[in-house]
């Protein structure tokens, strides 16, 4: 790729990001959502925790989770599934949206590469979703004595980024279906229920069985929790987590990859189809 | 009659075979996916019926710097054709070059060379200003920053909305909003310009600004220009040559003027008349069975434009004192008559065997056309 190529390409991922930040700006309601839908959200989680275990913390908790502070575990379940929440909804209603907007045929139709513009989505879900992960820290620290030290900051940000790179594919391949089916909320729900279960966000994954555990350990989810609670909870450096980041890696490359493909495929089989506008 | 030289002339857009089909949707109820085809219906899904064909077998040549008229009613081909082109629609069968790049295998260097305006209510981000909308869109054009800010202030400027940049398309009106579109279209400046539709739901006055800033792309720019359209005033007054395409086929393909002479001055006869009753268009061809094509055009009698009664074809002229006793009969108010002054309207009527017009040119003929 040469210099002026990068750059133009860089140019279309900012553009995108900026593209939907104002689009965000346009609905000030969103705001009233993001300043309390965290508190909503995340609350009952802990309130749950203090009455299943008798308080803030529990020896029999720490038996299954390695940790006995039931609203740290909570805390990183609840912060990293806003990730999820994103990826899942995010990409597949941006590509419906550029459709009943009847902008797509407009983006579809110019000589760029689609990964940028597909990129620029996956980025500004991200960057919606670290306000509302923030939102969520900030109550947690406030109100719940959680303490952040600044020696796990960065490894954290290292993982974090593992899992949204994975969780890009996943939405790749909900924004390849919305292309098709122009609807593929449904489909997000249900995953999103899938994360839940299979992913140690609310509990650990001990509490599953162990044909369940397996389903797990599929989901980047899983090894991100595990790796951010290592770090936060149990204290432990980067290089003795080195088997969750690697099978984040290879989890990574795997979806991304199916997710292009299944974007391509789909933008190739929609175009010969004929029904690349419709919503 | 214009005769193509193919070896003196450069072609900026040709198609060769160009088809396109596509599978009708059944609905089958709310619980009919759980209802199992019958015999009948599995043949009939088989079969032709399901399938319509927007382009059947379409070969046009368009020189570098021509306009070219698309005309043909709705369900024609028109979109289909010019999402081919654009590369958003995949062919079934044949090809199209445009710019000297093939859409099914050059698609990048196809949608460098072109821009492309549809008509319609939606095409732009209505949350976004101005600026904002051509800023994005530059970038999906690989523009430098620099250059497509300054491309942007140029662009704005030509459609005289400068002034109004840095509002939100919301606060736009329709004609606004459709020369930002064009305004995108030609962002990156490309060779070749597809434009469908162009002043679909536009008033008068933002049609004509429309219209001349196309006619200027074209002579000053020498952008070469498909226009789609079921106008007849633009394709019969603006374009170099028109193309009549009816149910994916291309029946003519000449200047508007050689087109006319496709209707002999016998074979055309026009009376125009205030509000003809029900059955009257029925009532005439029985009475004129000998004569092509009769067809009775709804005017809109409230803007003082009165129906019309077209009668194409050998004897047609033989008739007019037939048609006037009948209306007469009737009590309906002729306005006038016009007897072998052939339009484009009547060359379109007769090439495709009927298909009605209203006044202001939108065709009435069924079909599909991909949406």
């Amino acid at each position: 790729m040469t210099q002026s190529s990068l750059r133009s390409n860089y140019f279309v991922v900012w553009n995108e990001i900026v593209k939907n930040i104002k689009f965000l700006l346009a609905y000030p309601i969103v705001f009233v959502f993001w300043a309390i839908f965290p508190i909503f959200w995340f609350i009952p989680f802990i309130l749950q925790g203090q009455a299943l275990v008798g308080g803030l913390s529990s020896q029999a908790f720490a038996q299954i989770a390695g940790t006995p502070e039931f609203i740290p575990f909570v805390v990183i379940g609840s912060v990293l599934n806003s990730y999820v929440l994103s990826s899942l909804y995010g990409m597949g209603e941006s590509i419906r949206r550029e459709a009943y907007q009847g902008t797509l045929d407009y983006v579809l139709a110019s000589p760029c590469n689609k990964s940028f513009i597909l990129i620029g989505k996956a980025v500004s879900e991200s960057l919606t979703s670290t306000i509302f992960a923030l939102s969520q820290l900030a109550i947690s620290i406030l109100f719940f004595g959680i303490a952040l030290t600044v020696g796990v900051v960065m490894p954290i940000l290292f993982i974090l980024i593992l899992l949204i790179l994975g969780l890009y594919g996943i939405a790749l391949m909900l924004a390849a279906l919305s292309l098709r089916f122009k609807q593929a909320h449904d489909l997000a729900h249900t995953l999103e229920y899938v994360f839940y279960l299979f992913s140690p966000v609310r509990y650990p994954v001990e509490s599953l069985p162990l044909w369940a555990q397996a389903v797990g350990k599929l989901l980047p989810l899983t090894y991100a929790l595990i790796a951010v609670r290592s770090l936060m909870l149990l204290k432990q450096g980067i290089a003795a987590l080195y088997i969750e980041v690697l099978v984040l890696l290879v989890i990574d490359t795997a979806l991304i990859l199916i997710g292009f493909y299944l974007f391509n495929w789909m933008e190739n089989k929609t175009k010969k189809s004929g029904i690349i506008s419709q919503y | 009659m214009v005769h193509i030289d193919d070896e003196h002339d450069t072609y900026s857009i040709q198609t060769v075979n160009l088809t396109k089909a596509f599978m009708k949707k059944r609905h089958k109820g709310i619980f009919g996916f759980l209802r199992k085809n019958t015999e009948k219906e599995k043949s009939k899904k088989q079969s032709s019926e399901a399938v319509t064909i927007a382009l059947d077998h379409v070969n046009l040549k368009i020189r570098a710097g021509e306009l070219f008229g698309l005309l043909g009613p709705n369900g024609a081909g028109k979109t289909t054709l010019v999402k081919c082109l654009s590369t958003i629609l995949i062919p079934d069968e044949g090809t199209a070059i445009v710019n000297g790049y093939d859409v099914l295998k050059e698609t990048t260097m196809v949608r460098a060379s072109i821009g492309l305006v549809v008509g319609g209510e939606r095409t732009l981000y209505w949350k976004l200003t101005a600026t904002d909308n051509l800023m994005y869109f530059a970038s999906l054009y690989k523009m430098p920053r620099a250059e497509a800010k300054n491309r942007v202030n140029e662009l704005l400027e030509m459609m005289g909305l400068l002034d109004r940049a840095d509002e939100r398309l919301e606060d736009y009106s329709t004609g606004m909003r459709q020369k930002i579109a064009i305004a995108r279209a030609l962002l990156h400046n490309p060779p070749v310009l597809l434009l469908d539709e162009p002043t679909l739901g536009l008033d008068p006055t933002f049609s004509r600004q429309i219209r001349n800033q196309i006619q200027e792309l074209c002579k000053d720019e020498g952008k070469t220009i498909l226009l789609a359209t079921h106008y007849m005033y633009e394709a019969d007054e603006m374009c170099d040559r028109v193309a009549i395409i009816n149910n994916g086929q291309i029946v003519a393909v000449d200047t508007s003027n050689q087109l006319k002479t496709m209707v002999r001055e016998k074979e055309l006869v026009e009376v125009a008349c205030v509000n003809p009753p029900l059955g009257i268009e029925a009532e005439l061809k029985a009475l004129c069975s000998d004569v092509d094509i009769i067809t009775l055009i709804h005017g809109d009698e409230a803007q003082g434009k009165p129906s019309r009664i077209k009668m194409i074809g050998e004897g047609a002229e033989a008739h007019i004192g037939t048609v006037i006793d009948a209306l007469r009969k009737r009590k309906v108010q002729i306005t006038s008559l016009n007897i072998g002054m052939p339009t484009l309207e009547d060359v379109f009527i007769k090439l495709t065997g009927g298909a009605k017009l209203t006044e202001g040119g939108e065709a009435q003929l069924g079909g599909q056309e991909a949406q």
